[in-house]
């Protein structure tokens, strides 16, 4: 078995251990809407290894999950994962993207922008986006900046291949 | 200069991307139905195991707050136990009060809301029952404190709720003195915080003082009558003296609520009683009191009673070290000489 087929394996079981603590973990922290969200962080740590195309087809199945299970206003979640995504795996050209912090930054920032775009595409207005935009997304974003830095110190080996290499 | 593989891994990447937008925005303006369709396909299928992995998380993560939250209770009565019994008591019975589903006169379903960490998780929730539990759209959403939303589709094993946050939701209500009568609606208004609701429709000469509790009043057929919607806050607008806005402060929270009762089946006329006014839960409450203090104050004179038998025979048996009852005479003398 090759490297980079063992590293891809090992990545997998990463995002695989992800979206299991998304879904039996995450429920458990209380407030939904400052608890980490690791389907996120398993979008970005992916598309930040991959080309953009890829990202943003991640992006596009990560934000089906969301919106299957938030239907507020179905798509919504589509277009700002999709985006996040690809501009997460661009982001990987222009930045340091090989230091832990910065990876960890572009997660809370990919976060925030997921809910920007959210929101204004769910129609959202007013004091509620702005109490939204300022107080528990930035939360958010750094609760699930803190965890994708445990994971990429957890599994810091495993998290220096790039899949388009 | 970039090399042809580079411009096909470009193009690639762009055709992607591209792809993936088009289908976003082309999902994002269809009609709802459709989105509708494929997020109750999803769920029914690849994501089945994770909404169970979910539910079951979040039902470990409850019991284990119920069973610290009992810990806790236990302790606390415990102490308390040792100075006031009747505290105790009394503690239990108001929780008895506080259970909703005691009170109601209708079949309903607990659900667990699994909320997800969306920015819109208010406006919909997913709950963990489905039609396998009987759950169907349109059945009412309670909490304790009162209305949540209406089921908005099913699945087998879990249903998505639409609550009272969302832009479309609207249930008729009236105040309880019975004087207004309105459709309430989220609030559309942009310098309304989140959880606002408003009060339409209110003709002008119906002036609604402010605390007022305004309630389901069972029009349209999807609501009983008689559960608590919000209160009265504030007058919002007033369109051109033929109309009154007021605002409302929502009775229950969908953001913080992790357990609902759905109702199912036949739908009661009036759930007015499940849910008593504070003055009625007060009265309960002191009528709790006198019963627990009347029986506390039977049970203290029954022991002092045992006490005081106990301490009689303790003095007037030779066995115990007392001396026999004398019945009152002079001790006998011997008359002989």
């Amino acid at each position: 078995m090759s490297p980079q087929r063992v590293s891809r394996a090992q990545l997998t079981l990463v995002m695989l251990v992800l979206l299991v603590l998304q879904f039996y973990l995450r429920p458990r922290f209380g407030n939904a809407r400052l608890s980490p969200d690791f389907l996120l962080i398993a979008l970005m740590l992916f598309a930040m290894r991959s080309g953009p195309g890829a990202g943003a087809l991640a992006g596009f199945l990560v934000g089906m999950i969301e919106d299957a299970l938030t239907p507020a206003r179905f798509g919504a979640g589509l277009l700002a994962h999709t985006l996040v995504g690809y501009f997460a795996a661009w982001s990987r050209a222009v930045f340091f993207a090989d230091n832990m912090l910065v990876n960890a930054g572009f997660v809370a920032v990919g976060l925030w922008f997921r809910d920007l775009v959210v929101l204004m595409t769910s129609g959202t207005q007013g004091a509620q986006l702005l109490t939204e935009l300022t107080v528990y997304s930035p939360l958010q974003a750094l609760t699930t900046a803190a965890f994708a830095l445990l994971v990429l110190v957890t599994f810091r080996s495993w998290f220096s291949i790039r899949l388009d290499a | 200069m970039a090399s042809i593989s580079d411009r096909r891994y470009t193009r690639r990447d762009t055709v992607l991307f591209i792809l993936c937008l088009g289908l976003s925005i082309l999902t994002l303006f269809a009609p709802a139905s459709w989105g509708q369709g494929i997020a109750d396909t999803l769920r029914r299928t690849v994501l089945a195991p994770l909404v169970w992995l979910q539910t079951r998380a979040e039902e470990g993560r409850t019991s284990r707050t119920r069973f610290r939250a009992v810990v806790a209770q236990r302790d606390s009565a415990a102490y308390v136990a040792q100075f006031l019994p009747s505290l105790r008591a009394e503690n239990e019975r108001l929780r008895q009060l506080l259970k909703l589903s005691n009170r109601l006169n209708a079949n309903y379903i607990p659900a667990e809301v699994l909320h997800q960490p969306h920015a819109t998780d208010g406006r919909t929730l997913l709950l963990s029952a489905g039609s396998r539990r009987g759950v169907a759209p349109f059945n009412p959403v309670l909490a304790p404190e009162g209305l949540i939303g209406v089921v908005l589709s099913v699945t087998p094993h879990s249903s998505v709720a639409m609550t009272w946050s969302h832009p479309e939701f609207r249930v008729s209500g009236y105040t309880v003195g019975g004087n207004a009568l309105g459709v309430v609606a989220p609030s559309a208004d942009v310098r309304a915080a989140e959880g606002s609701l408003e009060l339409r429709g209110v003709p002008y000469r119906d002036s609604v003082p402010l605390g007022t509790l305004v309630l389901s009043s069972g029009l349209g057929g999807v609501f009983p009558k008689g559960i608590p919607v919000g209160t009265v806050i504030g007058t919002l607008r007033e369109e051109a003296g033929w109309e009154r806005v007021y605002r409302l402060r929502a009775a229950a929270n969908p953001g913080s609520a992790a357990h609902v009762l759905i109702l199912v089946g036949n739908r009661p006329p009036d759930l007015a009683r499940a849910f008593p006014s504070d003055s009625q839960l007060e009265a309960m409450r002191q009528d709790s009191i006198a019963r627990v203090l009347r029986a506390d104050s039977i049970a203290h004179a029954a022991r002092a009673a045992r006490a005081a038998r106990r301490d009689s025979l303790a003095r007037s048996s030779p066995i115990l070290g007392g001396t026999p009852a004398t019945s009152g005479l002079p001790p006998r003398q011997d008359s002989t000489p």
